[in-house]
Parts: C-alpha cells; sequence; structure tokens
C-alpha cells in the first residue's frame, strides 16, 4: 500500500496516529495466525475514519494496536508525535489518559457510577477538570440533559452508548477509536450515535477512527479504509454508503480465489476463508 | 446434570479453594482436640496400668479431700491382709504437697505433683519401685528419694535434703539415705517428685499418729482373680473406705489426671466453633457469588429443561463434594495438631509412650462437621440458583438485589428487645440475675446487629470511605464495598463477631483493673503484700505460718501486718451456704488497712463466735448488727453474734470472723498476709527482708502495692489473652473471606477494571481501589464490632458496679485503636493478592472477556 496523501487542511498538524509496516502475530506453530500483515496507515487529524472489513480481518487487532491497547509483533506506531514503541504500561496509561478516548461495542459504563461520574471518569482518573463549558456542548451534543445522574441500568442500550460518546469527547483526547459502537443498537439508536461522532469531527474537530462492517455506518466517515486478510486492500473518500457496497462487492470478486493479494492461502486459518465470501458484504 | 456440575467443580476449583479451606480449618481443630485427648487417655491409661500392673485391689479413703479422710488402723489393715487370696500387701502412707528445696540455691523444686510417702525400710512388695543404691530409710532423719527428683534438686546420696512438710507446714532437713527408681528403668512415671520417709515418721507427721495408713494396695494369689478378691475384700471393708480392682483405679486415676488437659481440648474445640461459625460466613459468600457467576450458565441449564430441583441439587452436589474434600484434608491436619500437641505436652511431662489414637467417633464428627457446615452454607445460594429464571439465558434479566427491609425488620425483631434487656440488666437493681438478662439481651442485639449489619454496610462504609478514599482510584474502591451491602456485610461477618467478642472483654476487663487501681490508689493503707499461690481453693491447708508475721512485724519501718485465712468449702452462714467463703483475720488491723464504712453496728477487733459482713450479704441474709445466727466452718457448727455491717467496696467484701475462728477452719496457714510501713519508708528493702522471711513457704509471692494490682488483675488478662488468641484464629479466617470475596469480584468484574484500565487508571491505581475496597469491609467489621463490644461490655460492667465489683466504666481506647490498626493492616494483606490479580490483567483481555 502506498502511503495515502495528505493534502487536507485540517491534517496540516500532521496525521492523529500512524501505523508503518504493522505485524501482528498471534500464537505460534500450528496455531500461529497472522492477524497484520505490514499495514501501513496515518489517520488524519480532525477527520472521521472508518475501517472495514470481513469478519476475522484484523479490524479490531489494528484498533487495539494503533490505541496502544495491544503490542505490535513489528512495526511502527504513534499518537500524535508520540511513539508507542517502547512505552511500559506507565507510558501507555498516559498515554491513554491524555490522547486517546474509547467506545466499545458493549459494556462500556461503571455499573456503580451515574452517567456524569461515568462520562468525567477519565478526567477524574487522570486527575483534570472538567471545562464547564465544554463539557455543557457535549451533554448537549449527545442529549443526555436529564439522564444524567440516573445509572447505568436505568438507560437504554442507545443511552448507555451515548454516555460512552460523551465519554470519550469530554476529554478532547488526540484521537478517538470505536470498535462497532452501533453493533449492538437498533438501527435508530446507531444512526443516532454516528451523527453525533460525525458532528464531533465537524463541529469540534474532533478525530474518530470507527471499526464497523455496516455500510451505511462508514457512509458518515470522511474515509473507508478496507482490510482483507490482515492487509490494507482498499480505500474510499467522502463514501456514500452505495459506492462502500459497491467496493466490497469488488474485493470480494478479486480476493476470491486467491485469498488475498500476496498472502499465500495455506497461512490463513480455516476460520478466515468466509472473509473472502459473500457474507464478507452481509455482515 | 450431576456430570455437569461435576464438570463445573473442577473448573471453578480455584474460586472453591479458600472454601476448602475454611472447611479444612475447623475439620483440623475439632480432630486435632478429639485425637489428642485420646492419645493422651491411652497415655495415661498405661502409666497407670504401669503402676497398678502387679495391684488386684486397691482400697481407699472414699473422699481424700475430706478435713479429716478416714484412715486404716494396723489391725483394720492385717484383718485385710489376712483375707483369703491375698499373696501381697503394700499400705499407703503419703501426702502431697512434699516438696524439696533444690541443694543449689535453696529455691523450692518446681512440679506438677510431690509426692511424700512412708516406707517400712524392706522392698516394695509389688515390685513398682526399686533401690537404686544406698537402702531404704530407718530413721527420722533419713529420706529416700527418686532418681528423678535426685536429679531436680541436685543432690547424691549422703547429702542434706531439705524438704517442705504439709500439715507440719515447716520444712526440714533430712539425709539422703538412698536413690530409687521404677520398674522398668524409669526415674519417674510422669516427672513427679517422690520423697521416701520412715514410715512411723510419716505416719505421725502426715496423718497425726503412728499406726494409721491411708489405703493399700492388694495382689492376689495365683488362680484368683481381681473381682473375686475385691468382693472378698469388700466384705471386710471398714466404713469409709472403698474397693477397686487395679483396672478399675487405673481408669479412675487417669481420668483424673486427664481432666488436667482437657484445656488444650477445648481451647481446640474453641477455635473448632470459631473456625466452623466463620467458615459458615465465608462458603456462603462463595456459592452466593459464583451461582450469580453462573446465571447465564443455570439459566441455559433451565431453558434445556432441568428442572428448579435440579439446579439447587447440582449447586448443592457440589457443596458436599467440597465439604468431603475439606473434612478429609481437615481430619489429616488435625492428626498433626494432635501429634504436634502431644509433642509438646510430653516434652514437658514424662509419659508411657502410645500411639495416636484415632477413634471411629473423631473420623464421623470429623465429616459430619464439615458436612453440615457446608450444607448450611450452601443451602441459601441453591435456592437462590434454583430461581434463575431461563429467560436470563438469552439475555441479561436485572435481577434487582432483593429489599433489605424483611432482613432489616427481623434485624430489629431481635435487636429492640435486646437493647432492652441489656438496658435493664445494666440499671435495674436485679442482683445476680442481671447476669442472665445481660447475656440474653446480648445474644439478641448481636443476632439483631448481624441481620442489620447489610443495612448499615452503604452508610457506614461511605462515611469511613470519605476519610480514605480520597482521589478517584479511592472513590471507586468504596463504591465498589458499597454496591453489595450483603456481600460486604457477610464478608464483614466475622470480623463483627470476633471483634465484638474481644471488644466487649476488654472493656470489662479494663474496667475492673481501673476500679481496682483507683480504690487500691487512695484508700488503702497497705505497702506490701504477702499471697499464697495456691492450687485449690485456699482453706488453711497450703499457705505461710501466721507466726512468720511476727518476724516481719520485728522488720524496721513496719507499722503492722494482718494475716488472712480463708475457707469456702462447706462453709454455711444462717442455714445458707457461702460460696464465697469466709475470711478470718484481725478485723480492727484490717479497717486501719482498708476502707471499711460501718453501716450498721461497729467494726472492731473480733472476739470468739463475733462476726462483721457487707451490706449486701446482710440484706440477703435478712441480718443485722446484734443478731446471733448459726454459723458452720469446717463441719463445726457455733452461734455467732453479728458485731457490725459494712458497705461492700470492690476490695473489701464478704464475712469475716476474728482469727479465734481459725482453730476450726481445715488448716492453720494465711493466704494473703498485710503489711502497713510507718510514713516515709521504703517498700523496696522491706519486700526483699520478707521475701527472705517466706522463703520456707514454697508459692508464696511478696511484692509491693501495684505487684497486687498486677496479680490480682493477671487471670483477668489471661482470659484476655485468651480471647485475643481466638479473635486472631477468627481474624486470619476473615482475612481468608475477605481475599476470596475479592479475588471473586474481581473476576465477576474483570471487563469494568479492563474498562477504567483502558480510560487511563495506572496499575498502582487500580491496587489502590482494591485495597480501600478491602480495608473499608474490614473497617466495617471492626468498627461495627467495637461499637457492639464496648456498648455490651459497659453493660456489663455497669451491672458489676451495682454488685459493688468495680467502680467505673473504662474503655480501654489504646486496645481498641490497636485493634483497628490490626484491621487495616488485615484489610491491606487481604488485598495483596486480589489487588495484583487485577493489575497483572491485560487491558485487551478484560475488554473481550466474556
Ligand atoms: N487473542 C488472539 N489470539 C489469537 N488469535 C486472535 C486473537 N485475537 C484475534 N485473533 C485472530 O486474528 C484475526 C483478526 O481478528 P480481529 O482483529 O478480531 O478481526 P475483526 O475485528 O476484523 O473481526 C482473526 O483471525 C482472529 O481469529
Ligand atoms: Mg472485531
Amino acid at each position: 500500500m502506498t502511503s495515502p496523501v495528505i493534502d487536507t487542511p485540517a491534517a496540516g498538524a500532521g496525521a492523529a496516529a500512524r501505523a508503518a509496516d504493522l505485524w501482528k502475530v498471534y500464537g505460534s506453530g500450528e496455531a500461529q495466525v497472522i492477524a497484520l500483515r505490514g499495514v501501513s496507515v496515518e489517520l488524519e487529524r480532525g477527520r472521521f475514519t472508518a475501517i472495514m472489513g470481513p469478519s476475522g480481518s484484523g479490524k479490531s487487532t489494528l484498533m487495539h494496536c494503533m490505541a496502544g491497547l495491544d503490542s505490535a509483533t513489528r512495526g511502527q506506531l504513534a499518537i500524535g508525535d508520540t511513539a508507542l514503541n517502547g512505552l511500559g504500561d506507565a507510558g501507555l496509561t498516559r498515554l491513554r489518559r491524555e490522547k486517546v478516548g474509547f467506545i466499545f461495542q458493549q459494556f462500556n459504563l461503571l455499573p456503580t457510577l451515574t452517567a456524569e461520574e461515568n462520562i468525567l471518569l477519565p478526567l477524574a482518573i487522570a486527575g483534570r477538570k472538567p471545562d464547564p463549558q465544554w463539557f455543557k456542548t457535549v451533554i448537549e451534543t449527545v442529549g443526555l440533559g436529564d439522564r444524567l445522574h440516573h445509572r447505568p441500568n436505568q438507560l437504554s442500550g442507545g443511552q448507555q452508548q451515548r454516555v460512552a460518546c460523551a465519554r470519550a469527547l469530554v476529554s478532547q483526547p488526540e484521537v478517538i477509536f470505536a470498535d462497532e459502537p452501533t453493533g449492538n443498537l437498533d438501527s435508530r439508536s446507531g444512526a443516532e450515535i454516528l451523527s453525533f461522532l460525525r458532528r464531533s469531527v465537524t463541529e469540534h474537530g474532533q478525530t474518530i477512527v470507527m471499526v464497523t462492517h455496516d455500510a451505511n455506518a462508514a457512509s458518515y466517515a470522511d474515509r473507508v479504509i478496507f482490510l482483507a486478510d490482515g492487509q490494507i486492500v482498499d480505500e474510499l473518500r467522502e463514501p456514500t454508503a452505495d459506492a462502500v457496497l459497491d467496493r466490497i462487492k469488488r474485493l470480494d470478486v478479486v480476493s476470491s480465489p486467491t485469498g488475498g493479494p500476496d498472502g499465500p492461502p495455506g497461512q490463513r486459518t480455516a476460520e478466515d476463508s468466509p472473509a473472502a465470501t459473500a457474507t464478507g458484504a452481509s455482515e | 446434570m450431576i456430570k455437569a456440575s461435576l464438570r463445573g467443580l473442577l473448573q471453578r476449583k480455584l474460586r472453591l479453594s479458600l472454601a476448602v479451606f475454611a472447611i479444612v480449618l475447623s475439620v483440623a481443630f475439632l480432630a486435632g482436640s478429639l485425637v489428642l485427648s485420646d492419645t493422651l487417655n491411652a497415655r495415661f491409661t498405661a502409666l497407670f496400668s504401669t503402676i497398678n500392673q502387679n495391684v488386684s485391689v486397691v482400697v481407699a479413703a472414699k473422699d481424700p479431700q475430706a478435713v479429716e479422710p478416714a484412715r486404716l488402723t494396723d489391725a483394720q489393715l492385717r484383718a485385710l491382709s489376712e483375707v483369703d487370696g491375698v499373696k501381697a500387701v503394700s499400705p499407703d502412707v503419703s501426702a502431697q504437697g512434699v516438696i524439696p528445696f533444690r541443694a543449689t540455691d535453696g529455691e523450692p523444686v518446681s512440679a506438677d505433683a510431690a509426692l511424700g510417702f512412708g516406707v517400712d525400710g524392706n522392698d516394695d512388695p509389688l515390685g513398682l519401685v526399686e533401690l537404686r543404691e544406698g537402702r531404704w530409710p530407718t530413721a527420722e532423719g533419713e529420706v529416700t528419694i527418686t532418681a528423678h527428683t535426685a536429679e531436680l534438686a541436685k543432690v547424691k546420696r549422703g547429702e542434706q535434703l531439705k524438704v517442705y512438710l504439709p500439715v507440719l507446714n515447716e520444712p526440714r532437713s533430712f539425709t539422703v539415705v538412698g536413690v530409687a527408681g521404677y520398674s522398668g528403668g524409669r526415674d519417674s512415671l510422669a516427672g513427679e517428685v517422690v520423697v521416701m520417709f520412715q514410715q512411723a515418721f510419716a505416719q505421725q507427721t502426715f496423718y497425726g499418729g503412728t499406726g494409721l495408713y491411708g489405703g493399700a494396695s492388694f495382689a492376689a494369689e495365683d488362680g484368683v482373680s481381681d473381682d473375686t478378691l475385691k468382693q472378698r475384700i469388700v466384705e471386710k471393708l471398714p466404713a469409709g473406705f472403698k474397693a477397686l480392682t487395679g483396672q478399675e483405679s487405673s481408669e479412675e486415676q487417669s481420668a483424673q489426671v486427664g481432666v488436667l488437659f482437657d484445656v488444650f481440648k477445648y481451647i481446640l474445640i474453641g477455635f473448632a466453633v470459631v473456625a466452623g461459625v466463620v467458615g459458615i460466613f465465608l462458603i456462603f459468600n462463595t456459592f452466593n457469588i459464583i451461582v450469580a457467576q453462573r446465571t447465564r450458565e443455570l439459566a441455559l441449564l433451565r431453558a434445556l429443561g432441568a428442572g428448579w430441583g435440579q439446579v439447587a441439587g447440582s449447586v448443592l452436589l457440589e457443596a458436599l463434594i467440597v465439604s468431603l474434600v475439606g473434612a478429609t484434608v481437615g481430619l489429616a491436619a488435625g492428626i498433626g495438631v494432635a501429634a504436634a500437641g502431644e509433642a509438646a505436652i510430653t516434652s514437658q511431662v514424662e509419659l508411657p509412650a502410645a500411639g495416636l489414637v484415632i477413634a471411629p467417633l473423631t473420623v464421623i464428627l470429623a465429616y459430619l462437621l464439615g458436612v453440615v457446615v457446608t450444607l448450611i452454607a450452601a443451602f441459601v445460594p441453591a435456592v437462590r440458583a434454583s430461581s434463575v429464571p431461563p429467560v436470563a439465558a438469552m439475555r441479561d434479566v436485572v435481577r434487582p438485589d432483593k429489599s433489605l427491609t424483611a432482613l432489616s425488620i427481623v434485624g430489629a425483631v431481635f435487636a429492640l428487645p435486646g437493647i432492652g434487656l441489656v438496658l435493664l440488666g445494666a440499671f435495674a437493681d436485679l442482683g445476680g440475675t442481671a447476669f442472665l438478662v445481660l447475656l440474653g439481651g446480648a445474644v439478641l442485639v448481636f443476632i439483631g446487629a448481624l441481620l442489620l449489619s447489610p443495612l448499615l454496610a452503604r452508610p457506614i462504609v461511605r462515611g469511613l470511605g470519605a476519610l480514605i478514599g480520597r482521589g478517584s482510584a479511592g472513590n471507586l474502591g468504596v463504591r465498589n464495598a458499597a454496591r453489595n451491602p450483603r456481600r460486604t456485610a457477610v464478608t464483614a461477618a466475622a470480623i463483627i463477631i470476633g471483634v465484638t467478642v474481644i471488644g466487649m472483654t476488654a472493656t470489662v476487663v479494663q474496667s475492673f483493673k481501673t476500679s481496682l487501681e483507683d480504690i487500691m490508689g487512695d484508700n488503702i493503707g497497705v505497702e506490701v503484700m504477702i499471697q499464697a499461690n495456691v492450687t485449690a481453693a485456699p482453706d488453711g491447708r497450703q499457705g505461710f505460718n501466721p507466726k512468720a508475721l511476727d518476724q516481719v512485724r520485728a522488720i524496721p519501718g513496719v507499722k503492722e501486718a494482718a494475716a488472712w485465712h480463708f475457707d469456702a468449702l462447706g462453709v454455711s452462714v444462717a442455714g445458707q451456704p457461702q460460696a464465697f467463703g469466709i475470711f478470718a483475720t484481725d478485723v480492727g488491723q484490717a479497717s486501719r488497712m482498708f476502707p471499711f464504712d460501718a453501716t450498721d453496728g461497729q467494726i472492731r477487733t473480733l472476739a470468739a463466735q463475733e462476726l462483721v459482713l457487707d451490706d449486701n450479704i446482710a440484706e440477703t441474709l435478712k441480718l443485722k448488727a446484734g443478731d446471733r445466727t448459726p454459723v458452720v466452718i469446717g463441719g463445726v457448727t457455733r452461734d455467732y453474734t453479728v458485731v457490725g455491717v459494712y458497705q461492700a467496696t470492690p476490695i473489701i467484701q464478704g464475712i469475716l470472723v476474728g482469727e479465734a475462728a481459725v482453730a476450726d477452719f481445715p488448716g492453720p496457714l494465711a493466704f494473703q498476709g498485710f503489711v502497713s510501713l510507718n510514713d516515709g519508708v521504703d517498700a523496696a528493702p522491706v519486700v526483699e527482708k520478707i521475701e527472705t522471711i517466706m522463703k520456707d513457704y514454697p508459692g508464696v509471692q511478696v511484692g509491693d502495692r501495684q505487684s497486687y494490682v498486677d496479680q490480682a488483675t493477671a487471670s483477668y488478662d489471661f482470659l484476655l489473652i485468651a480471647v485475643q488468641i481466638l479473635l486472631l484464629v477468627a481474624l486470619v479466617i476473615a482475612l481468608l473471606g475477605i481475599l476470596n470475596t475479592l479475588v471473586l469480584s474481581i473476576v465477576e468484574r474483570t471487563r469494568e477494571l479492563g474498562l477504567v484500565r483502558a480510560v487511563g487508571l495506572s496499575r498502582s491505581g487500580l491496587v489502590w481501589m482494591v485495597t480501600v475496597e478491602s480495608v473499608l469491609i474490614t473497617v466495617f467489621g471492626v468498627f461495627l464490632g467495637l461499637a457492639l463490644g464496648v456498648g455490651l461490655g459497659a453493660a456489663f460492667t455497669k451491672a458489676l458496679m451495682t454488685l459493688e465489683f468495680a467502680t467505673v466504666i473504662a474503655i480501654p481506647w489504646l486496645e481498641l485503636g490497636q485493634y483497628l490498626l490490626a484491621a487495616v493492616v488485615a484489610g491491606v494483606l487481604a488485598a495483596v493478592i486480589p489487588a495484583r490479580m487485577a493489575a497483572r490483567l491485560n487491558v485487551l483481555d478484560a475488554i473481550s472477556y466474556e
């Protein structure tokens, strides 16, 4: 893959996160799985990037590595101007406190804390005071005003995920990583979450990376990166849902017989093979 | 179904291991106690069988403790030896408390038993005792001693030995003319000290006349069974005597001695009970949490058609297996405990060898304890498991915490009447029944408090949390401790129980000590105390000769010296037995030393057949000054005149008679002496001089006023230490309980932990979070326990004050502070493993943990 062209004004200050020749290998011998095979990617600052690909293609792995949750087998990683390679647990913890926000697919909130306390948790852990103006803006953006003092088990799944979004936004991190944030929601709640994310990028210049396998969700992004079998196989700018679907179909056709551009088929696990079929698109 | 629960068991073995451990502890203590006492019994039986190996029949006084025990005369002994079938006779002339003094430093030899015998100059006809060197004593000034005695007293044949003689109540010097041992080459049977005197001298000294015997042992001729001989002897037996076969005698003697070691048995059983009770809470918590964690799995079983009974049964089956494993390991550990205990005892006391005795009853009781404890504990979790709805398999069914209302109402139903009873016992003047009322109230309050503890957990944990839960990690720890009040309360229950008991004991003991110090400090004109450490209740047969006080009075600086005598056995006044006994002293002298406040009549030196008593007893016996009343002392009844009634105080209470009455006491010895000094005289040199005077009386101690307070409170300190050790056992198990709960909670909260790590909490922050939770649970338990313990202790003290046993309620703040500190340390320790577990979690694994 050639490195993407950085020509947008928002990205002028450099990439928010970077990976260069990133390899990730799980296990060894018989059970060895190569999840990422030399991925190089730069996520532009102030942009909304979606990562797509069939199940098992390495989306989550890529995101976890870039966010410093998982270590790379080989390759360079950076968030802003901080290189992740060689950072110990303390360094990674500081990085997460100061530069990274997370939104997970499910189980996002601490049951002992109210919605508001959950939102402010990263700041409390870092010992920072919230900017009241920004806090208000975030609350308004996610529309939680009257639910702030409820506990997670008193909130619907959609509301819980909005709290999680607010929590990621409130500390204004360098980049927010979201792993299938709408995967567990009905389409209406999902659409609401996606619009907050979109708005926070457009209006506040937040950088967001989102893993999804839903073409419609991907269409909210500025750029879609397609992963297959641990490699970036394509990308699309200013995507529409149709364009994304179209691209997925084409990729299936391309990758179907050989199992990927340069990966020998023998190295792939059986589990991976459905990725090369139509199920990848329907996922 | 069974297969499923067995497989689940293996998967959860780590989580269950602490539950198993709780059972192991409890069973080990019980089994250890039983095996130890059986084993010691076997050893004693072996010991006395050795003593009685050639004895067919033993004749002894029915009541050897009587003031004048029955004696056999020469004629009676001869009649018994002429019974058909008697081969040999060994008459018994003996006394206890015959104490040799060490030749090297003049100190009395200390031994569990110190015996004196009279021997007739011939070898033992029953062959138990054998002469090793020299000869048997044939003159008044001669003794033969056992090899063990020679070793302890550091004397050799031909040297002088000073021996204290009980009935004479003074030491005498003897020449050692021989050294003896026991058949089989033993120096002693059980570490006892034995001095053998010329028979006539022993009879005169011990029994007050020659030709008297305490009893005799008989050997039967071949072909005559022990029982037959016993029958024949019984026919000729004089009044006041009993006959036993050698076998019966061995059993009786070993039972008597075995009692001495029962204290070990009861301590271990105490530990077993504490461990069992605390273990129930631990096991309950474990199963509860496991059931909560398995909700989905149980729901799946239900969805697949398992009945609720099958689900509950699978949990109980799991509990049963856990209990069997625990009981088996516990039994083995208990046998180890017993072996160690036996080794410790036999290193002090020489006993013949006998293997460890593991009775079938021990095994049965061990398994019964393990199984019963576990099944009680697992019952509620099993019922809870059976109520998981099948639909929970499909989605997260929010099972709201059951409301605490019902539990709290039941708690209040116990606690409120309990508080009422405690207040009644403390403040109403109920006399002796106050303690029963208090005890009943205390038990109710205690049960009530345990039931209410979940309700109290949240507010108390939050309140305490505000103090230590600073920072976001600490704050999360506080919330975790408060999030499940039932779990927190059950985890803390062991601590609540232990700390309540210790807090109560400490408060009562402290109050008692402070009261005593108060009174001793101000009102008493005594500077030096003489105290006899007697092995039985003092009755004048142990102690010191009051004549020795003449020498004390001659010491420069001594103002007055008073001897106190005491007797309780068989004492009665106005037809009522007096369990607290009667004192004899010069009351006029006593009134210058102690705070006597006459409320009726006068307090002065008493003539014969006069007495004074305290107001409480006067009221009970309905006596006032001038009354005449019958008094029984030492079996003699006389009419006494009540001269005065005085106000009871914690230091002076009871019935007092003049020194003339000592003639009726079983013995003439005083058990206490009080010495007052002239103004400005230093007590220390006087104490030293009195010590020299008292040197001839074994077990008599001399000390200043403070040493008296220390001595008077020593037995309470001992109680306190015993309770503290018990607390330690409870605390160790409680610690395991907290560790257990935290480990299970951490497994349960893996994803939460991952989340807080993902949003930036550091490893040390996580460790702090878990530590705060642990310390809060512990401190909550201590807090509640101390509140209960101090409250109940104060109530008991108040009742003691009404009875004049104490003057103030004193709260031992320092000790309570130490317990609190110990709890914090325990909490931190309990958190070490769970916190490391939590910190070691990989963030990514934690997030994706299913
Ligand atoms: N912890 C792990 N151990 C072994 N293999 C793993 C692990 N995590 C992911 N994988 C494998 O790596 C590949 C990529 O996984 P993942 O990044 O989760 O894919 P995606 O999120 O695109 O579905 C898959 O083949 C998966 O089985
Ligand atoms: Mg994934």
